[in-house]
């Protein structure tokens, strides 16, 4: 038994060994059609403030909940609150902080008139 | 002599026998690492997004553009696509989107923005990040992308400074109406569809990308734009006509409208005769 894991065991669990690392580090398995859900925070902040850049000539609530919408499955205003957050963190202007902040304000209102 | 000869055999089949376990532990590592429990992503960057994922960004930027009117903004948020051709991807985008019967608005944006960066002159990147290798993709971002950032590294290029430039782009000038000043009949192919070609200037003679053109006729209507084929020009878009058909043609809804457009009688080699195709141009007056 034991002459039979020496002589099968330790070559399958190098072999597991080299495959993970190849597998895990060297190699790891490619994403390349991926969800907005798991995008880096400050592309998602980037992302809102596109929807809010925009938001200030359509001034369509729908439209942009539409669009907020492709970052996951919360409501906006949460969305739009995170993307806040992260845009304090990485300092944007007064400017772009203040379309973000009309923009949440928008989007709780549209909630609020869905409910 | 036959002990010998056993022991050789064993050896050998000890020598397959090891390495058919090594090949087979590297086949359940790799099934376990790619497909079992593959590396998962949480912080992706937008070039690995789902095509039509990228075409909702791509929308979001053209809509951001049309509200800023901030190209290089609009350039670098593009760049994070990694589309090698972004005018070319959003002249395709815009086109999928009318074919899709989508807003109009919204495919004029992209359309738009798509000729904007047409006409945008060559200038060199402005930033030419190079890749960290990572067991994770990080993105390795740009500072002139909003707010983003990222790791940037290798030699700095100098980034383009964004000094205001005078606007060379022709728009349309709202109530500006376009007037027909050119018609020309083509008889060069009796095996195509009849072609309506529609080139649009503004008063200065440069074409207008992102132009709708309306096309009614009897029980029918179409809008499409100019500058969704770049390699045709601009200021230029084509239309298949009916060879039967009687067609109106105008330039926006401000435009006056040209009626009675048909595709040209064309007499073909054996006496007979085809359709054949016509190119109008507009101009602002």
């Amino acid at each position: 038994m034991l002459a039979a894991f020496k002589r099968l065991g330790l070559p399958l669990s190098l072999g597991v060994a080299i495959g993970l690392l190849y597998g895990w580090v060297i190699q790891p398995a490619e994403y390349v059609d991926v969800s907005p859900i798991i995008l880096r925070a400050d592309y998602r902040a980037d992302y809102v403030l596109m929807i809010a850049e925009a938001h200030t000539a359509e001034l369509d609530p729908e439209l942009a909940a539409q669009r907020l919408a492709v970052l996951g499955p919360e409501p906006p205003s949460t969305i739009v609150l995170s993307a806040i957050d992260q845009a304090r963190k990485q300092a944007y202007s007064t400017e772009e902080m203040d379309l973000l902040q009309r923009l949440l304000a928008d989007m709780q209102l549209f909630q609020l008139d869905e409910q | 002599m036959n002990s010998n000869v056993r022991r050789g055999r064993r050896r050998t089949f000890f020598g397959v026998d090891l390495l058919l376990a090594v090949l087979g532990g590297i086949a359940l590592g790799l099934a376990y690492a790619w497909v079992i429990s593959p590396v998962e992503y949480v912080d992706a960057d937008p070039s690995m997004l789902r095509p039509e994922f990228k075409d909702q960004f791509r929308a979001a930027i053209a809509a951001s553009y049309a509200a800023t009117g901030d190209l290089d903004r609009a350039l670098a948020r593009l760049g994070l696509l990694g589309d090698p051709d972004a005018a070319g991807a959003l002249a395709a985008q815009a086109q999928q989107m009318l074919a899709a019967g989508a807003d109009f608005s919204k495919i004029q944006q992209i359309a738009q923005l798509g000729a904007d960066l047409q006409a945008r002159p060559p200038v060199r990147p402005v930033v030419l990040p190079s890749a960290t290798p990572s067991s994770a993709p990080l993105p390795t971002s740009t500072a002139s992308v909003g707010m983003l950032t990222g790791t940037v590294t290798g030699t700095p290029v100098p980034a383009q400074t964004p000094t205001p430039r005078p606007s060379f782009t022709p728009t349309l000038t709202p109530g500006a109406g376009f007037v027909l000043v050119a018609q020309e009949s083509l008889c060069e192919s009796a095996d195509a569809e009849p072609l309506l070609t529609v080139i649009v200037l503004d008063a200065s003679g440069r074409q207008v990308p992102g132009a709708e053109l309306i096309v009614t006729w009897d029980g029918g209507e179409d809008h499409f734009f100019t500058g969704l084929k770049p390699e045709l020009g601009d200021g230029v878009a084509d239309f298949e006509m009916a060879g039967d058909v009687n067609y109106a043609v105008r330039v926006g809804a401000g435009g006056a409208p040209v009626a009675n457009v048909s595709a040209p009688p064309c007499a073909g080699t054996g006496g007979d005769s085809f359709a054949g195709d016509l190119v109008l141009t507009f101009r602002q007056p």
